[in-house]
């Protein structure tokens, strides 16, 4: 499958969701950087302050009058203090909820991204932008931020402070400007590239990594270790080369960065002998901006080292606005039905007796293809009764899970249409549990359903003793992290949330697959409770589902080759026959 | 077994060379930035307050060289740091993957691959992370002593003061912050739920789009957000809190050594630029105390990191080696004698030499546990598991694994195409069973399998596993999420074949393919493992009933033991375990 990364955002589009979102928080952030910029005045007072000390000194005061300058000092170190505190509060406060807003508003739109979108796109894809590229933007809003806002500040009301001295100091410290200028764009037009190539780098890193130390029992079956060490090492060792040149990169950077600091307090020294030779400044102003200058070395390497930080959070920032602003209804274009079932059935708390109501499925001259050229399905055509439980039989790789897909309403066809009642329902093959107490994993199919309901969806498909007999029984923490489930026991509970979300039409695709022979008869039933009363679509490759169903559809190379009940085909002698003999052959009790 | 404190010190170590020389470079950084406000002072001193040209000649002459000395350590001492940093980082990885694939097992028993892999990515970023500090921490060291001998020079009572004062300083700061730490540690800890979910619920997608619970997912997402905001929040004023005493302590020093400064050059003690360059001075200090707080922070990180690298490398071996030696070549002769494990009690069994044998379970655990002892991947609690008559906990697990291969039933594609998850790895111990396989196979059937050395093999397997109508090329993406259930299963087995082992032990290898292909399947590895032992863990009729024979697992022993055809006959619980 060809890869189509997820959209990211131009950075003007970038710049216009960042707005939108700090835009309900505007007298927060006046606020904030309002204190912030008293504050730093606050600590500006220190160097003058010092200047006078020098000044009195000079002039020969006694030691007595040092106190009161000093005792100033120790008021503007506590008032500083203090204010930068609340601002920083204040600024952090609106940078989290601004994070917030926006992390939410992406998480809602990748989840109703449609799910062949995501699909094309790889696993990797979403999952690292949910996690590497949030995460990265929040360390930015956390850190980065405040001390940008810190640092910038420092540097303007310096210069300002610098010209209130003199404004020959501040045309002085302003000749380090070009070179720091300059740097800085020679800095981030060739650091883009490298960190760009460096995440990737990372990136597969990562998941090599992952790779291997989730296959490590099968690494080990193989005695491949060697090879895959050597893979990893391979990786690792790309990644580091990489992270190298970008170290490499801004070491240089700060080297032009000392040049122009350089030149700017040579500058400054040399209009102070100016300035005192001619009498307009005194020896304490010349200490002042001499020290101001000395003090704007640390803002100035912060601020354009934070450009780095900017850098990648922007570019983060760009993906997660890319997801957080895709339009919020392009799932299931073809049958906006889908949609609305899932904001309201979880909502209506629609009782046993909606699946009873039933609801037919047709489907008309579906095609499909994941890439184009290479179909998968051809004018498929299919009519489900209200009611109907069938079941679809074919070899592997010839689209069955494509075509219950494309029934279920989570991809959408290529060409052709299907119509279904709102709310088909699937469970699918690969079952996820979801971490957290085992309540809030089946809640997710009917937010509103009480304890004594879970239970009963539980018992609907023979799970209930296993979950009572769990450590804390539901509230019991199962997923990544928590209480490890058989492959049997996590299509039970992925059966359960079908109970519970109650749909009229239910596709399942091999639910009994993972669970081997013994575990399958058990799910076997579990199904059959499950789709009761229901219009079901059921992939199947054990064909007991198959001899109980009302009709078996057979599915060869993307298209319907038999339709009919059991016994009919059976009887027929032609494709689904020769599944069933197959099948059967190893089960003469069954064939009787 | 190493504590973390093992692994900090033998990382640092094994740096010890660019450690020294970045150390030696970043001291004479620090001491060129120590020097630059004691320019200042004296260019003060004696240019400005004269109006001297020929003297702020000369000291900004000075003043350049040392810029000179300083960046051009910096950019090398950073440098050398940096790339111990990552060499010690890459070297402990590589030991952690190691560990982690070692043949003993035990250091991935109950730890989740993400959580493994956050140790050999992040953690190990920390560890090494270390060095750096380190090499920080001397460069700081050596600024404030460069800096406090140039103060002692100037005053001994001032130097004294910035002396003393500075550790106090650090000393005070570090006791005022380290409640508001913990507490901010503690609500970070809470902030990094939303992500977690944020990806739990990114994982679930299909699961989610098929119920059509996004909205549910939404919600429940919106809501833990919001917790985690609130705790951020509260983290947040903590550290700003800190942000502001800090400042504040820094303030109140500075009007301490100014005004003592003051005091000594009003009474001319001192000169006026030395009143300067004390004051510099005592500005500057503030960068390596700072530093100093940097590396403080690195140490605890790297530390709590170094504990957890160092828990998974002396994680116990879930199979410890032992010291006897298999004889060549492998007949391949199994015996379990009274074998007691988990749900195994007292089990018994046999297989011949180039038997194909089926295990029928009633349980699924307990032939799950069955194949874990034939694999060693664990040692039973009592009885042995022999292999051509020497028991498995005598030998090397490394050695085990060349002469049984177990294909488990979750058993994972990795990243490639089909011909390299299939292509057995050039080890030369595999080699070897390959090439006598190879001629053992020849010798016995003259079947197909005369081309090539590798490629020949692969074919073969893949047309026996049912999956020859697939491309050898076909792209194969992580966990073989590209392929269909069916697709990875027939690719998985096809593997196994391939491997050619003395010993092969299949777990319900073909659960999600259709009949048709299964039975060709059974067929298939029957013919490819002619006359080398094979056992089939499975209630699949179709791959018992081209078995030799049949043993029915059950209630943790060998119940009856016959073909697949008399024991359909004749046992009940065995029909009722296969038939379905």
């Amino acid at each position: 499958m060809t890869r189509e990364l997820l959209p990211t955002a131009s950075p003007a589009r970038t710049l216009a969701a960042v707005r939108q979102i700090v835009r309900p928080h505007r007298r927060a952030a006046v606020a904030g950087f309002g204190l912030l910029v008293v504050a730093t005045s606050v600590g500006l007072l220190i160097q003058p302050l010092l200047g006078r000390i020098v000044d009195l000194v000079a002039a020969r005061q006694p030691a007595g009058a040092l106190v009161t300058p000093a005792a100033l000092l120790v008021l503007a170190g506590l008032v500083q203090g203090a204010l930068t505190a609340w601002g920083l509060t204040q600024v952090a406060r609106l940078g989290e909820t601004a994070l917030a807003d926006l992390r939410e508003r992406f998480v809602e739109r990748a989840l109703s991204l449609p799910l062949e979108r995501a699909e094309r796109a790889g696993s990797g894809d979403l999952t690292s932008r949910v996690t590497g590229d949030v995460a990265r933007v929040a360390e930015a809003v956390r850190s980065a931020l405040p001390a940008l806002a810190r640092s910038l500040l420092s540097i303007v009301l310096t210069l300002a402070a610098l010209a209130l001295l003199d404004w020959r100091f501040l045309v002085a410290a302003l000749l380090a400007v070009p070179v720091q200028v300059h740097t800085a764009r020679w800095y981030v037009r060739n650091a883009v590239p490298i960190y760009a190539a460096e995440r990737v780098a990372t990136g597969e890193q990562q998941q090599q990594l992952l790779d291997t130390i989730a296959g490590a029992s099968t690494v080990r079956a193989y005695r491949a270790e060697a090879e895959h060490l050597d893979r990893v090492s391979r990786r690792s060792r790309a990644a580091v080369e990489l992270s190298m040149r970008g170290v490499g990169l801004m070491l240089r950077f700060y080297s032009r960065l000392h040049v122009g600091e350089y030149i700017g307090l040579a500058a400054v020294l040399a209009a102070g002998v100016l300035l005192v030779r001619d009498g307009s400044a005194g020896i304490g102003t010349a200490t002042a901006a001499a020290l101001y200058f000395h003090n704007l070395f640390g803002p100035i390497n912060t601020t354009l080292a934070l450009l780095d930080d900017a850098q990648s959070a922007t570019a983060g920032l760009a993906r997660i606005v890319g997801i957080a602003d895709t339009p919020a209804d392009t799932p299931a274009d073809t049958r906006p039905a889908t949609e609305t079932t899932a904001g309201s059935a979880p909502g209506n708390g629609n009782g046993p007796g909606n699946g009873s109501r039933g609801g037919g499925v047709s489907v008309r001259g579906l095609a499909h293809a994941y890439e184009p050229g290479r179909p998968v399905l051809h004018g498929v055509d299919l009519d489900i009764r209200p009611g109907e439980r069938v079941a679809l039989v074919g070899a592997s790789g010839a689209g069955k899970t494509t075509l219950a897909k494309l029934v279920a309403g989570v991809h959408a066809p290529t060409t052709g249409t299907v119509e279904a009642p709102p709310g088909v329902a699937m469970v699918t093959q690969e079952v996820h549990v979801f971490a957290g107490p085992l309540a809030d994993d089946l809640r997710l199919a009917r937010p509103a359903a009480t304890d004594d309901d879970l239970r009963a969806a539980l018992a609907t498909v023979d799970a209930l003793a296993w979950v009572e007999a769990l450590p804390d029984g539901l509230a019991t923490v199962v997923g990544e992290g928590g209480h490890r489930l058989t492959g049997a026991q996590r299509q039970q509970l992925a059966l359960a949330r079908l109970v519970l979300a109650d749909p009229a039409v239910a596709v399942l695709d091999e639910a009994t697959a993972e669970a081997g022979s013994v575990g399958a008869r058990v799910l076997e039933r579990a199904v059959d409770s499950a789709v009761k009363g229901r219009t079901a679509l059921i992939v199947a490759h054990r064909l007991t589902q198959a001899a109980t169903a009302d009709s078996v559809v057979v599915l060869e190379d993307g298209r319907v080759v038999e339709r009919g009940p059991h016994g009919e085909l059976r009887a027929a002698g032609g494709r689904y026959a020769a599944h069933w003999s197959a099948w059967s052959d190893q089960r003469p009790e069954r064939d009787a | 077994m190493p504590s973390g404190r093992d692994v900090l010190l033998r990382t640092i170590r094994s740096q010890a060379r660019r450690l020294a020389a970045g150390s030696l470079l970043g001291a004479g950084h620090q001491a060129g930035e120590a020097l630059v406000p004691v320019i200042i002072g004296l260019a003060i001193d004696q240019a400005v307050a004269d109006g001297d040209w020929g003297r702020l000649a000369l000291w900004l002459a000075v003043l350049a060289a040392v810029y000179v000395g300083l960046s051009f350590s910096y950019r090398h001492g950073a440098r050398l740091g940096e790339r111990a940093a990552e060499e010690a980082a890459h070297d402990l990885r590589a030991e952690v993957v190691a560990r982690v694939l070692h043949p003993g097992g035990g250091a991935d028993d109950g730890r989740l691959p993400g959580a493994v892999t956050g140790i050999a990515t992040e953690d190990v970023r920390r560890v090494g992370a270390v060095v750096m500090a380190v090499l920080a921490g001397v460069a700081a060291l050596s600024g404030l002593v460069v800096a406090g001998a140039m103060l002692l020079r100037t005053s001994v009572e001032l130097g004294l003061i910035v002396l003393a004062g500075t550790p106090a300083l650090l000393w005070l700061g570090h006791l005022l912050s380290r409640p508001l730490e913990r507490r901010s540690a503690v609500e970070q800890e809470q902030a990094a739920n939303a992500s977690g979910l944020a990806a739990d619920l990114v994982a679930g997608l299909r699961v989610l789009k098929g119920l059509g619970a996004e909205r549910a997912a939404i919600e429940r997402y919106r809501r833990t957000s919001r917790v985690s905001l609130a705790a951020t929040l509260r983290a947040a004023r903590a550290e700003a809190l800190q942000n502001g005493v800090v400042l504040a302590l820094t303030g109140a020093f500075i009007a301490l050594i100014a005004l003592a400064g003051g005091a000594f050059a009003t009474g001319g003690a001192i000169t006026l630029g030395q009143l300067v360059s004390a004051v510099g001075l005592a500005l500057f200090l503030q960068g390596p105390l700072q530093l100093f707080a940097w590396v403080n922070a690195e140490f605890a990180q790297g530390r709590a990191s170094a504990a957890r690298v160092a828990a998974l490398l002396s994680a116990p071996y879930a199979v410890p080696a032992g010291d006897r030696e298999l004889p060549e070549p492998v007949a391949g002769a199994i015996r379990l004698r009274s074998v007691t494990h988990d749900r195994l009690r007292d089990l018994d069994l046999e297989i011949a030499p180039g038997e194909l044998v089926g295990v029928a379970a009633t349980d699924p655990a307990a032939a799950a546990c069955l194949v874990r002892c034939l694999g060693r991947q664990t040692d039973p609690e009592s009885g042995t598991v022999e292999l051509d008559g020497i028991p498995l906990r005598d030998l090397d697990p490394a050695r085990v694994r060349e002469a049984v291969l177990v294909a488990e039933h979750d058993a994972v594609l990795f990243e490639g195409t089909i011909t390299t998850n299939t292509t057995p790895p050039p080890d030369p111990a595999t080699a070897r069973h390959t090439a006598a396989g190879e001629a053992r196979g020849g010798a016995a059937g003259g079947n197909a399998r005369a081309a090539g050395p590798g490629g020949g093999v692969v074919a073969a397997a893949l047309e026996a596993a049912g999956a020859g109508d697939l491309p050898p090329d076909t792209p194969v993406s992580e966990r073989g999420g590209s392929l269909s259930g069916g697709q990875r299963q027939r690719v998985a087995l096809a593997r196994a074949l391939a491997a050619a082992r003395p010993v092969l032990v299949l777990h319900d290898p073909t659960t999600a393919v259709d009949a048709v292909t299964e039975t060709r399947i059974a067929q298939g590895v029957r013919r490819l493992r002619r006359d080398r032992t094979t056992v089939i863990v499975t209630t699949s009729p179709a791959l018992l009933a081209v078995t030799d024979r049949v043993l029915l697992l059950h209630e943790g022993r060998i119940a009856d033991a016959a073909p697949h055809a008399d024991l359909l006959r004749r046992n009940p619980g065995y029909q009722a375990a296969v038939l379905a």
